[in-house]
């Protein structure tokens, strides 16, 4: 007599083979992986000027529309020469984070002249981005990465969640594309514009560009990050930074889509 | 940007049911590309635009991909896949590689045919889960004939003349099936149909860019530069030419 | 394919010349795939200003009448034929009447104004936009290919007999590519003193 009540009505095991449970315990749908963002960083952006990269991206982390963290750090320096920007879910930067170190870790054979550099590193994480979409359980981030080729000219690239690449002088992910790129464009529209643009002509757009992407991003912050990528080889991280001269007189005339009655 | 991700899924949905954030794993990048074959040269044309819905990533991304082959430089093949550009770039660089192995492994050229064929047994490979692509393979033959093989996203393919893929292929296609195969044209003197014949390879360059010029003007989708790349004996030859930019 | 404006097919262009316009069209009609007649023009003329309906093809029946009465009316009030810019206007403020329930068409208008003598066309959308076009509009299933034949053929002053062969080429090749038009064309070429109506014969697929 089997005392066990969980074995009795099944098929013996020493006739039908082990039970097998997993069928029992199988959820109701089929599996899920998509995941949904939570806790977001907004726009990242980049030019490039005569003398390396610069780029920008602000220091919160959203809750939808709850400004959650408000001292995020969204651009990352990853090796000497190198800086990713990360918008998008903040726990799938962290696994980027994550990736990168390991990445640096393993790829470190400077005795063999071998230097990760902004190129190496924006091709593994666009493999990784595709790759995962490709199992339909994306990494949510749209990323940019800032450096240096090989012969030294300066870098930059644009990955996302789709695995979807591309470079340009100037880019940005998010509201960025859509407030930013016209202001940065007006100075490096094409690759050949950079070489006209100095690093102080550079920050002063960048600083302009954040300050408009706070005034009209809900969901922004006037603290963010500048990092600029110099060709002699050295990354400086301005952090802390806040949005100066600001004007909310504009704010009185918008009308329409708020409580005001007229 | 994300907000085309957060978009509900078409189908209706009773109005208390959780709303299900859905990724989709496509998207369309825009561009176009065009390809003809003549008597001694292969013609792989594309625009360099790059966008996102209306916005424009780049304006200048080259597209059309060479593979280098054995047999000398006439027996390299140019390739462009036009659609989802993330899967666009994978199928050309799993392409490079599989030709590039095909040579270690054979120790010969790749064949334009032979690659067709290889594209068609990777995109259909892909076949529940497609490339979303429109792909192009152009080069010379062992006679050194031009030849143009395209294909749709899951591997149907054909040999033509000339094709156009990607977001105005609809606006260039009847221009070709004009200008190129002689099309509803007939012989003043005898009444019958213009057969069509290989077009000189000077005169294939103004009509390309001509034809581009055309639907630059009214395709938002194509614009900035045009790069050809024109295989002949002597190797791959590579052009720019300037598309207006608005 | 339920969409109404594209469940008959058809294709409609207009060009304009030195001192001449032309419009023509294709002579399909279909129900979705199905060719039902090849012998369908979609040509109208009013007094001496001609009108392409492309679209719905209960619509085409509909409104073509519709504009048949509204010419013979101006013509009673007016004792005076209308002229292709008044005509324009009717047009539109007829389809924009039907603003919340439209009509399922894309007209065209083509004319020579009898006072001025200048070539006029226009294109609309189905409540009445009027699109004013210096050199050509298109309309109908095959847009996309006139588009293209359009904006790579046309050039400006041409010649009736120039103008003729650039619009019959630009219609016979874009409806090639498009299936949901084709079986025959026809084409109006229109100058201060004369109209010169052609059937093109085209393959039937």
């Amino acid at each position: 007599m089997d005392h066990m009540p969980e074995n009795w009505g099944r098929p013996r095991n020493d006739v039908y083979g082990e039970y097998q449970s997993a069928i029992h315990n199988a959820g109701q749908g089929p599996q899920s992986r998509t995941q949904t963002p939570s806790i977001t960083g907004t726009s990242v952006i980049a030019m490039k000027f005569d003398n390396g990269v610069m780029l920008a991206a602000d220091n919160l982390g959203s809750y939808g529309s709850l400004a959650r963290f408000t001292d995020q750090e969204r651009l990352i320096k990853v090796g000497n020469e190198t800086v990713v920007g990360i918008s998008g879910d903040a726990s799938d930067q962290q696994y980027i984070e994550l990736l990168l170190e390991r990445l640096l870790i393993e790829d470190n054979y400077p005795q063999d002249g071998h230097h990760l550099r902004a190129p190496h590193i924006y091709e593994y994480l666009s493999r990784v981005m595709y790759n995962r979409r490709s199992k339909i359980d994306p990494l949510w981030n749209a990323i940019l990465v800032a450096g240096k080729n090989d012969d030294g000219s300066p870098f930059l690239g644009y990955v996302d969640l789709l695995g979807v690449t591309y470079s340009s002088p100037s880019i940005a992910t998010g509201y960025g594309a859509y407030l930013a790129i016209p202001l940065m464009r007006k100075i490096v529209s094409e690759e050949a514009d950079a070489k006209n643009v100095s690093e102080e002509q550079a920050r002063k757009v960048i600083d302009e560009c954040m300050k408009v992407l706070f005034y009209r991003d809900a969901r922004s912050l006037d603290k963010y990050t500048v990092a600029t990528v110099t060709l002699d080889g050295e990354v400086k991280m301005d952090k802390n930074v806040r949005c100066q001269n600001m004007n909310w007189r504009f704010a009185e005339g918008i009308r329409g889509y708020g409580t005001q009655k007229q | 940007m994300y907000a085309e991700h957060f978009s509900e899924p078409a189908t209706s949905h009773v109005a208390s049911a959780p709303i299900e954030h859905q990724f989709y794993p496509y998207a369309s990048n825009g561009g176009t590309i065009l390809a003809i074959a003549g008597a001694d040269y292969a013609l792989l044309a594309g625009d360099t635009r790059h966008i996102t819905g209306y916005s424009i990533n780049t304006r200048f991304r080259p597209s059309i991909h060479t593979l280098e082959n054995l047999g000398g430089p006439e027996r390299a093949i140019v390739v462009a896949a036009n659609g989802f550009s993330a899967d666009g770039d994978a199928l050309v660089r799993r392409l490079a590689q599989r030709a590039e192995w095909y040579t270690y492994n054979h120790n010969k050229p790749l064949s334009v045919s032979a690659c067709a064929r290889l594209v068609q047994t990777m995109l259909y490979g892909k076949r529940t889960f497609p490339y979303y692509v429109h792909t192009i393979v152009a080069g010379l033959d062992e006679s050194g004939r031009g030849e143009v093989y395209s294909f749709d996203p899951v591997g149907s393919y054909e040999r033509e003349q000339c094709r156009a893929g990607g977001s105005a292929a609809s606006l260039l296609m009847p221009f070709l099936d004009n200008q190129v195969n002689k099309k509803n044209q007939y012989d003043a003197a005898t009444g019958l149909p213009q057969v069509a014949t290989d077009l000189p390879l000077e005169e294939t360059l103004k009509l390309v860019k001509d034809a581009f010029s055309s639907v630059t003007e009214r395709h938002i989708h194509v614009g900035d530069y045009l790069e050809i790349k024109i295989v002949t004996k002597e190797g791959v030859k590579v052009e720019y030419f300037p598309l207006k930019r608005d | 394919m339920s969409d109404p404006s594209s469940i008959n097919g058809g294709a409609i262009v207009a060009m304009v010349g030195k001192d001449c316009v032309a419009i023509a069209c294709d002579m399909r009609l279909g129900m979705q795939a199905l060719t039902v007649s090849n012998d369908f023009p979609k040509i109208y003329q009013y007094n001496n200003t001609f009108i392409g309906l492309a679209g719905l093809a209960t619509d085409v029946l509909t409104l073509s009448e519709v504009f048949r009465y509204k010419v013979n009316m101006y013509n009673l009030r007016e004792e005076r034929d209308i002229e292709p810019e008044t005509f324009a206007n009717l047009v539109s403020s007829t389809l924009y009447e039907k603003r919340f329930g439209p009509y399922f068409v894309g007209p065209i208008v083509a004319g020579i104004n009898s006072k001025t003598g200048k070539p006029y066309i226009c294109g609309f959308d189905l409540i009445g936009c009027i699109n004013f076009a210096k050199d050509f509009v298109v309309g109908g299933t095959t847009s996309h290919q006139l588009f293209g034949m359009c904006e790579s053929l046309w050039e400006p002053d041409l010649e009736p007999e120039d103008l003729f062969e650039t619009i019959s080429q630009a219609l016979m090749n874009a409806q090639d590519r498009d299936a949901m038009s084709g079986a025959g064309g026809l084409v109006y070429i229109i100058t201060k003193d004369k109209i010169v109506k052609r059937l093109l014969k085209t393959r039937q697929d």
